[in-house]
């Protein structure tokens, strides 16, 4: 019965998801969507290693900015197709994931957020001076979009629809693998750490597999970014970026796949919905931001779910006082 | 019969303290073993230093044949020697189920990109890990519970949940740090009965305990050991015995009769 | 030859003793509460902003009275700080730690926005000039910087050896439960850290204004950097931050000579990242 009412859940979030460009449409509108989509990915990365084993990744637009250059990059200096730009970054996905993973999570705590932070900010520098290859400040342009048996996926429509199924996909794999043995070693690690040990787990291999798959996806997200939006350039990819990846993961509550996938449309979103607060958007979406991470930890929908849970409380013992 | 343990001149110092003084003990296979000692004796610091949770100053510790002074801890639980901890480590936020399915990560051979294209194999590894942990369950009376959150069970399930963890290792030897604290008497009595039957089910113990009724009704060898090092070994009726022993520790209560 | 180098380590020096002064401050704010404070930077530029955009310019006072009056507003934030976010924040777990302490910078950020706008400002003619010895000119800047930052350094030992509440500070850096049982009030001891933690960067923004202007990211360099510091030498040790500040300074500043002086920032962050492949207790750390 209940299982019943989720698979209804889920056809009408689907559904939803199909008909929203259709009825909420426009070109400006499309392409957040799909940038929605993007970071619902990257999310789902993120979430495990930081939703699941609970280290501090704040690089996450560094490893997404190299994923976007890597496929970017190839396209316009080598005329290689963005398809093959994808294969690509998953490779440089990985190489993050092995080369940064394993100094940082040797040592614990706060070291990985430094060294993810510090990550990032050699990125953009090198991004920033490397004129010949990445175009400098201005970035690199004219970015194809993907094709299929010669025809061409064109921005709008066709490309939301390409990245819903590409994050259903993606939402499958990363359901997988929080409900297997890895996700269960990626909970168990940061829930008791000497439990894990005790149980023959290498916290150090599982932590580093945490990690790349988070890069692998950022990197992954990187790269669909780039020829989602036709133009890449460092300033697209600060500090800012990966602290709003981190707030979505939050939003939707730590942990949990369905709540990335709300987390990552709410921060998205917000801004349109914030629009009409003009210069102090920014001011009130942190400051909601600051209160959520200190108030509600579990996350929004669980935080307004036993908020709701109170209130039917507070009201039921009123009205049968009452009556 | 071989050795599945042994410990020879192990010391093991904290900053002028000497915790385990030039220790040595053999743990037989096929034995029920207690280490006991008064508090501080350095009970829980062996304990440590065999699974390399701490590692020894000087000496040799060998499991199974191999030497294992400076393997990690996870290693040497891969190597199938199991413990179990004095105030329980659980993983909270998971189900008894879950819990026990660790349990069993070490035993599972598909990497992970092998699960993400094999996922008939991914499926088959899922199901035949639940099915041994079920089993386990069904043998340590916990099935009813498997769905439950361990943070919401009594001390004395949870006591159980930890043992059924470390079972699903698939251990050669299990180190249990004072398995009976905590527990109430008719806990104590069903405990003693599940480790019985575990050891029957041809795992080696290795027991640190204070309660000396479980320890006179569970050994089959007694290592006593003061300030770190030993100073009496032997059959349970040798041990209680012994002068020393009860000048130390057991006062007369444990006088033979 | 010569007096470049020279002037390479005089320059790099003083940034040394800025990146020192900027891992003194949020030392002493991880060893009262375990948290490592990421909105230091929004601190330091919050100091400048009131020392600069309020009592300077607004208000037009001399430059000694508006610094005077600038240590008073920023001991209020400071205990402000503690109050809203860093009491609070102390029992969460590192992520809501590290995002907390972040939002709230981003907060201070906003308001310094909404209240300033974007355009830099700055106090003409502060610390400017240069000293010449010899044929060696040196940037009078550089100079205050290492003096300031000098008395800085000796008036917190002073203070942390021989009162009493500075002792009671290095009681709870050792042992927090300890210091709690033996009567030292924690949480006045957190107000009082923050207090002197936001003195330091309304310090460290005050003599960064030369340098950078009264900007809204005028510390997000020096702000990592700092982190840079407490890398190398070592976490949580203001001696080993005063060592770490100045190697990297002078690793940083020696780099040019090898490296294009548009990767000099880069050096502190690859020195940060090497440190934790290689020694992450730091230089002067006693373990991981």
């Amino acid at each position: 019965m209940k299982a019943n009412r989720k698979t209804i859940i889920y056809a009408i979030c689907l559904i939803a998801a199909i008909i929203l460009p259709l009825v909420f449409g426009g070109n400006y509108f499309i392409s957040l969507y799909g940038q929605t989509l993007i970071n619902i990915i990257i999310v789902f990365g993120l979430n495990f290693i930081t939703g699941l084993t609970r280290n501090m990744n704040l690089g996450t637009a560094g490893i997404m900015a190299l994923g976007a250059y890597a496929s970017g990059i190839l396209y316009v200096k080598f005329g290689v197709s963005p398809w093959l730009g994808l294969a690509a970054a998953i490779v440089v996905g990985y190489l993050i994931g092995k080369g940064l993973g394993y100094p940082s999570l040797r040592v614990s705590g706060v070291y990985l957020s430094l060294t993810t932070i510090a990550f990032g900010e050699i990125v953009r520098l090198i991004l920033n001076n490397t004129m010949n290859l990445t175009g400098g400040a201005q970035g690199l342009s004219n970015l194809s979009s993907y094709s299929i048996f010669g025809f061409e996926i064109s921005r709008g429509l066709p490309f939301y629809y390409f990245l819903l199924v590409i994050m259903l996909i993606m939402l499958w794999i990363s359901t997988r693998i929080v409900r297997s043995k890895w996700g269960r070693a990626f909970k168990a690690i940061s829930d008791n750490p000497d439990a894990a040990e005790s149980l023959g787990i290498d916290i150090a291999k599982v932590k580093v597999l945490a990690f790349t798959l988070a890069s692998i996806y950022a990197s992954f997200g990187g790269a669909l970014y780039a020829h989602l939006m036709g133009y890449i350039n460092p300033a697209t990819f600060n500090f800012d970026m990966s602290i709003d990846f981190v707030v979505m993961l939050m939003v939707g509550g730590i942990g949990v796949v369905s709540g990335n996938i709300i987390g990552a449309i709410v921060v998205t979103m917000l801004p349109e919905l914030l629009r009409f607060l003009g210069n102090y958007y920014q001011l009130v979406f942190y400051l909601i931001a600051f209160i959520g991470a200190i108030k509600l930890p579990q996350g929004w929908p669980a935080g307004l779910a036993s908020l709701w849970k109170w209130i039917v409380k507070k009201t039921g013992l009123k009205s049968r006082k009452e009556g | 019969m071989g050795d599945i343990l042994s410990i020879s001149h192990l010391t093991k110092r904290f900053s002028g303290l000497v915790a385990v003084d030039d220790l040595s003990l053999t743990v037989k296979e096929r034995q029920i073993h207690t280490l006991i000692g008064p508090n501080g004796a350095g009970k829980s610091t062996t304990i440590n230093l065999i699974t390399g949770v701490l590692k020894g100053d000087t000496g040799v510790i060998k499991f199974d044949g191999k030497d294992i002074s400076k393997t990690p801890t996870y290693k040497i639980a891969q190597m199938g020697l199991g413990r179990t901890f004095q105030n329980i480590k659980l993983f909270g936020a998971m189900t008894v189920m879950e819990n026990l399915m660790v349990g069993a990560h070490k035993n599972t051979s598909q990497g992970i990109l092998n699960f993400l294209w094999n996922t008939k194999r991914a499926k088959k590894e899922e199901e035949e890990m639940r099915a041994h942990a079920e089993q386990i369950l069904k043998q340590i009376n916990m099935y009813e519970y498997r769905n439950d959150m361990v943070n919401e069970l009594p001390y004395g399930l949870r006591k159980m949940t930890e043992l059924g963890r470390t079972l699903m290792t698939d251990p050669k030897m299990i180190l249990l740090d004072e398995p009976a604290a905590g527990l109430n008497p008719s806990e104590r009595q069903d405990f003693i009965q599940h480790l019985k039957d575990v050891y029957d089910s041809g795992i080696d113990l290795f027991l640190i305990e204070h309660n000396m009724d479980v320890v006179m009704s569970i050994s089959h060898y007694i290592t006593v050991i003061n300030f770190g090092a030993k100073i009496a070994e032997g059959e349970p009726k040798e041990v209680v015995n012994n002068p020393e022993v009860i000048k130390a520790y057991l006062g007369s209560r444990f006088k033979a009769d | 030859m010569l007096n470049t180098i020279l002037q390479l380590a005089i320059s790099g020096a003083a940034l040394g003793f800025v990146y020192a002064l900027v891992g003194i401050e949020y030392s002493l704010i991880w060893n009262a509460t375990g948290l490592l404070n990421f909105s230091h930077d929004k601190i330091i530029t919050l100091g400048a902003y009131i020392v600069a955009g309020i009592f300077f310019t607004r208000m037009g006072l001399p430059v000694p009275v508006s610094f005077v009056l600038s240590v008073i507003v920023m001991v209020v934030v400071g205990v402000l700080m503690a109050m809203i976010i860093l009491n609070p924040l102390r029992k969460m777990t590192t992520i809501f730690t590290i995002m907390g302490t972040i939002l709230f910078g981003r907060i201070i950020y906003e308001v310094i926005r909404l209240v300033y706008g974007s355009r830099p400002f700055t106090i003409s003619g502060l610390m400017s000039g240069t000293f010449h010895i010899g044929s060696l000119a040196v940037a009078k800047t550089n100079v205050y910087m290492i003096v300031i930052a000098g008395v800085v350094v000796a008036a917190l030992q002073i203070f942390m050896q021989t009162t009493k509440t500075g002792k009671a500070m290095r009681c709870v850096s050792q042992n927090k439960k300890a210091s709690e049982l033996m009567g030292i009030n924690v949480k006045q001891n957190i107000c009082i850290t923050a207090a002197i933690s936001s003195v330091i960067c309304l310090i460290i923004g005050f003599m960064v204004i030369p340098l950078y202007n009264v900007t809204l990211t005028m510390a997000s360099m020096i702000g990592l950097k700092g982190f840079a510091a407490g890398v190398v030498g070592g976490f949580g040790y203001l001696p080993g931050c005063i060592v770490g500040g100045i190697v990297v300074g002078l690793i940083e500043s020696a780099s040019v000579l090898v490296i294009p002086s548009v990767y000099k920032d880069a050096v502190a962050f690859l020195v940060l990242i090497v440190f934790l492949l290689i020694k992450p207790s730091g230089i002067m750390g006693k373990k991981a």
